[in-house]
C-alpha cells in the first residue's frame, strides 16, 4: 500500500527512525492485515520516499506498507488514523502491485513552503529572491557525518515564486532530487538566501507540500499520482 | 496562557524531549479542569518516560472527571539555558502551561542525587522554591515515592509528602486541595486538612530540636491537626490496583521503552541493605488471568512489541512458569517479546530460561551483591557460589554468553578477603561458561562486575551504619580492580565515590540537610545524578557555608538508641525487627524467606495485610 502521511507542526522535530517507530506501533495497535518481514525477529518493513528534515513539517509525506490481502485503502487510513495521534494523519493511500519501484528511487524533487514573519531581515531577503534564483551556481557548505562539505546547490533548485500578505512573505520552493545525489534540505537553502542578501538569518516555519516523481516523460508530478508502467 | 517554546526548540539536541503529543497522552483542557496537577519528575524525559510510577499517578488523575494532570520533566543544559535566555518558564508537556499556573505540583522522589532538580524546576516554573516563602494562592508542592520515606532534607521546599502507595492517597490529596481552593480556604488550613489524611506527612506542623552533640533530639507536632506518626499507605489488592495498560507511548527512544507489567509489589527476601525490600512489603500479587488480560490490553494499547515483567524479584513470583508460558502462548504471535528483569540467581528454573529465550534473547544480570558466602549471609543475600555457577552454566548452555553481576563495597563487616572474592565470583562464572562443551556455547564470553558503595538507607537494618570513608572506598575499589587484571574475559567497573558519599547525607539526613541542599543549588549545582555535571566541590564548599559535615551524616556509626530523622514515620517496620537483624547480620545470621514463616518485621500489627504473618 502507499500512503501518503501528514506530518504535524506538533511533530516536526520527531526525527526518522523515531517516526517510523511510531507509525509500525500505530501498525500493531490497528490490526490492519500487515506483512511481517521473516527470520528470528519479524518486524514491519516500512520504506519511505525520503525522510523529511528535523523541524520541517510535512503536508503529503509518502511511505510504502507491505499489507496482506484484505483490506481497501479507504479502510486502512480509517483504521490506522483512528490509533494515530491527532498530529500524523494518514491522507490518502493506495494499493500498488508488487513490481512498483521502491519510493526511494522514485523520489524527484519536493515543493515546500516556507512562512516567514514580516519584518525588516526578511523584507530584505525577499527583495533579493529574483536575483538569488538567477544565480548559475551557489556554494554552500554542507554539514554531513563526513564533515563539511562545499557543494553548489544551484543545480538543486527547480524554480520558486515568492507570494507576501500582509504579515508574512510565502516562498514556494521547488527542489530536484537525485537518489544519487539525494535532495537540499530547505533550511540550507534558506540559509543561503539571507547569507546573499546580507540579511540576519530569521527562523521559518516550513512544510513540505508535495513529494515529486518523474513520469515516462520525465516530467516532474506528484509522486501519488504515479503510475507504473 | 500556554508557552511557546518553537523557537527554542531549533536550538535544542532531541527537541522531542520537550514537544509531548504522544500517542495516549492526555488531550483534556487544561482550563475545563477543576484541579490541575503537574507531575514533576525530576530528571530528564528519557528517565521520566521509563518509570512505572508516574504512568501509574497519571492514569489514575486523569481518569477523575474533574482533574487534569500533566507531566513536567526536568530540561537538559542546552534547553535550561535557552530558557533562562529568553526568559522561558518551566512548562507541562501536554498543554505547555507554565508549572505555576497548576494547583497542585508534584514531584516522584526516586533517587537523592535528583533533589537540586527539584528546586531548579520550581524556580524555573516561577515558583517559591521554599514553602514559608509562598503565597496564598501558590501552587501546593507535594511529594511522594521512595525518598519520601526520609522527607527531612526536602522539608523546607516540600508543602506535603505522601508516604506509601500513591494511588489512593493522590487522589484524597487531590480532592482535598480542590475542596480548598472552592472554598477559598487560607494556604494552612488546607495543609492541616492534608495532615489528616493517612499517609501525609506536612512538614511545616512539625518542630526539630538537637542534643549539643548534634545528633537529633526530637521532631514533635506543633499543630493539633498533625499526627504524632505518620503511617505509610498501603494498597493491598493488587488485582484492584490500577494499572496503565494505555500510558504515552513517546516518540524518541527512552531508557525502558516497552510495556512494564508490574507482577507483583513487594519482596519477601529481606535483604538486609535493600531499602526497597523493606518499604514495599507487603507480598502483594496479581493474579495470572490479571496479568495476561492486562498485558493483552497494554499490547493492544500501545503497539509496543516488548514486555518485561517488572517487580523487585520476578522470579519469586509464585506462578511464574505459568505466567511466562501463558505470555509466551498469548503474545508470541502478536509478535511481542518477553523479557525478565532482576532474575535472582537462586531459583531460576530453566523452563523461564528458553521461554523467554523462544521470544528474544534479553541480557543476563545477577545481583550477589558481595563475594564470599560470609558476607552474603551478613546481608542475607540467600545466594550460593553454587546457584551462581549452576545458573550460568544453564544460561550458557542456552546460548548467551554475556553476563553482568552486581556488587556493593563497603558492606558491614566487609573484609578485604570478602572483596576479592568478588574476582573469585567472576573466576566461577567464567568457569561455568567453559564447563559448556565448545560447540554448544556461543563465543565471546562477557563477564562484568559492577560495585556501587554501600549507602546507608532508612528502614533498613544498616541504617545505623557508617558509609567507608572516600579515601577507604577507593582503596578497595583498586585493590579489586588489580584482582580482576589477570581475568581475561572479565572486568570490573566501579562507582564514584563521592556521589554515593553525598547520597548517603541526604539518604539519612536531618532537617538540617535541606541547607545544604539549598546552598549547594545556589552554588550552581544541577543535574547531580549525571557524572559530568555533579560539581563535588561546590557540594562541599555547600557543607563548609552551612556549617555542617559530611563526615557526622555519611561516616559516623549510629548508636541503636539515637532519634533517627524519619522516627516520626512509620513504614510498618519495627524498630525492633531492624535491630534484632542488624545483631543478626554482625553474626553472620540469616533469617529466612517471610514465604517460609513469619519474621514478626511489624506488618503483623495491620491483621491480615499481609498473607505470610496470617
Amino acid at each position: 500500500m502507499m500512503l501518503a502521511f501528514e506530518k504535524g507542526q506538533e511533530v516536526r522535530f520527531i526525527g526518522h527512525l523515531d517516526l517510523m517507530r511510531t507509525i509500525q506501533r500505530a501498525l500493531r495497535r490497528s490490526h490492519l492485515p500487515i506483512k511481517y518481514s521473516n527470520g528470528f525477529n519479524p518486524h514491519i518493513r516500512l520504506s519511505f520516499a525520503a525522510p523529511l528534515s528535523v523541524g520541517v513539517a510535512g503536508k503529503r509525506e509518502m511511505m510504502e506498507v507491505p499489507v496482506e490481502e484484505g483490506t481497501t485503502p479507504q479502510e486502512f487510513m480509517d483504521k490506522l488514523n483512528a490509533v494515530l495521534p491527532a498530529c500524523l494523519r494518514m491522507v490518502s493511500a493506495r494499493p500498488i502491485s508488487d513490481d512498483f519501484p521502491t519510493l526511494m528511487s522514485l523520489m524527484a524533487g519536493s515543493v515546500y513552503s516556507i512562512h516567514l514573519p514580516r519584518n525588516e531581515k526578511t523584507d530584505l531577503a525577499v527583495s533579493r529572491f529574483d536575483d538569488f534564483m538567477a544565480l548559475k551556481e551557489y556554494v554552500a557548505i554542507r554539514r554531513t557525518k563526513s564533515g563539511e562539505n562545499p557543494c553548489d546547490i544551484r543545480p538543486f533548485i527547480q524554480d520558486g515564486h515568492v507570494e507576501t500578505r500582509e504579515d508574512s512573505h510565502v516562498i514556494h520552493l521547488t527542489t530536484i532530487a537525485t537518489p544519487k545525489e539525494g535532495g537540499l534540505k530547505p533550511t540550507l537553502w534558506l540559509r543561503c538566501l539571507f547569507e546573499f542578501a546580507g540579511a540576519e538569518a530569521v527562523e521559518a516555519t516550513i512544510f513540505r507540500e508535495w513529494m515529486l516523481a518523474r513520469n515516462q516523460q520525465g516530467d516532474l508530478i506528484h509522486m501519488e499520482d504515479y503510475q507504473h508502467a | 496562557m500556554p508557552v511557546v517554546i518553537d523557537h527554542l526548540l531549533s536550538k535544542v539536541e532531541k527537541p522531542a524531549r520537550y514537544t509531548g503529543n504522544e500517542m495516549n497522552s492526555t488531550t483534556k483542557n487544561f482550563d475545563e479542569a477543576e484541579v490541575s496537577f503537574a507531575f514533576c519528575f525530576p530528571d530528564t524525559y528519557e528517565v521520566a518516560m521509563s518509570h512505572l510510577g508516574m504512568k501509574i499517578l497519571y492514569g489514575i488523575l486523569n481518569d477523575l472527571p474533574y482533574a487534569i494532570c500533566e507531566r513536567v520533566c526536568m530540561p537538559w543544559v542546552d534547553m535550561r539555558t535557552e530558557m533562562l535566555k529568553t526568559g522561558t518558564p518551566l512548562f507541562s508537556l501536554e498543554s505547555h502551561h507554565a508549572l505555576h499556573e497548576f494547583d497542585i505540583i508534584g514531584f516522584t522522589l526516586q533517587y537523592e542525587m535528583s533533589y537540586t532538580n527539584i528546586l531548579d524546576m520550581l524556580h524555573m516554573g516561577g515558583v517559591k522554591v521554599k514553602s514559608a516563602d509562598r503565597a496564598e494562592g501558590d501552587p501546593i508542592v507535594v511529594a511522594g515515592g521512595p525518598c519520601a520515606f526520609n522527607p527531612e532534607p526536602l522539608h523546607q521546599f516540600i508543602d506535603a509528602f505522601m508516604i506509601g502507595d500513591g494511588e489512593e492517597v493522590i487522589v484524597e490529596l487531590t480532592d482535598v486541595i480542590r475542596q480548598g481552593r472552592k472554598e477559598n480556604l487560607p494556604r494552612r488550613e488546607i495543609l492541616r486538612r492534608l495532615a489528616k489524611l493517612e499517609g501525609v506527612y506536612v512538614p511545616c506542623l512539625y518542630q526539630d530540636a538537637y542534643n549539643p552533640d548534634g545528633t537529633l533530639k526530637s521532631l514533635t507536632p506543633i499543630d493539633d491537626a498533625a499526627p504524632a506518626v505518620v503511617h505509610k499507605r498501603i494498597f493491598t489488592d493488587m488485582d484492584k490496583a490500577y494499572c496503565p495498560t494505555k500510558p504515552p507511548v513517546p516518540y524518541m527512544q527512552v531508557i525502558f521503552d516497552r510495556i512494564m507489567l508490574e507482577i507483583m509489589r513487594g519482596c519477601t527476601r529481606g535483604c538486609r541493605f535493600c531499602q526497597a525490600g523493606m518499604l514495599y512489603r507487603p507480598v502483594r500479587e496479581r493474579s495470572v488471568d490479571k496479568l495476561v488480560q492486562l498485558a493483552k490490553e497494554s499490547v493492544e494499547n500501545t503497539g509496543y512489541e516488548e514486555i518485561s515483567l517488572s517487580s523487585l524479584s520476578s522470579s519469586d513470583y509464585s506462578h511464574i512458569a505459568e505466567l511466562t508460558e501463558r505470555l509466551t502462548d498469548e503474545l508470541g504471535d502478536k509478535r511481542v517479546s518477553l523479557s525478565l528483569p532482576s532474575l535472582r540467581v537462586d531459583k531460576f528454573v530453566q523452563d523461564t530460561l528458553s521461554q523467554t529465550q523462544r521470544v528474544k534473547k534479553s541480557s543476563l544480570t545477577f545481583a550477589p551483591e558481595a563475594g564470599t558466602q560470609r558476607l552474603r549471609d551478613v546481608i542475607n543475600k540467600g545466594v550460593t557460589e553454587a546457584d551462581l555457577v549452576n545458573t550460568l552454566h544453564h544460561a550458557f548452555m542456552n546460548g548467551w554468553s554475556g553476563v553482568k553481576l552486581y556488587f556493593m563495597t563497603g558492606l558491614p563487616t566487609e573484609t578485604d578477603e570478602d572483596l576479592l572474592g568478588i574476582a573469585e565470583l567472576a573466576k566461577a562464572a567464567a568457569g561455568a561458561y567453559y564447563s559448556v562443551p565448545k560447540g554448544q556455547r556461543v563465543k565471546g564470553l562477557r563477564i562484568t562486575c559492577s560495585a556501587s558503595v554501600f549507602i546507608p538507607k532508612p528502614f533498613t537494618p544498616f541504617q545505623w551504619c557508617a558509609q567507608d570513608r572516600p579515601e577507604e572506598v577507593k582503596r578497595k575499589q583498586f585493590m579489586v580492580k588489580d584482582a580482576f587484571a589477570p581475568l581475561k574475559s572479565a572486568h570490573f567497573i566501579y562507582h564514584d565515590s563521592a556521589v554515593s558519599r553525598m547520597e548517603a547525607c541526604f539518604a539519612v539526613g536531618d532537617r538540617r540537610m535541606s541547607d545544604v541542599l539549598y546552598r549547594a543549588w545556589e552554588l550552581g549545582c544541577l543535574l547531580d545524578g549525571w557524572m559530568e555535571y555533579f560539581r563535588y566541590d561546590l557540594w562541599l564548599q555547600a557543607f563548609q557555608d552551612c556549617g555542617l559535615d559530611v563526615d557526622f551524616y555519611a561516616h559516623r556509626e549510629r548508636s541503636l538508641d539515637e532519634v533517627l530523622p524519619w522516627d516520626h514515620i512509620d513504614a510498618y517496620i519495627s524498630k525492633s525487627f531492624l535491630k534484632r537483624e542488624y545483631e543478626k547480620s554482625l553474626r553472620a545470621e540469616t533469617t529466612r524467606d517471610c514465604r517460609e514463616g513469619c519474621n514478626g518485621c511489624g506488618l503483623q500489627v495491620l491483621k491480615g495485610v499481609c498473607k505470610g504473618c496470617e
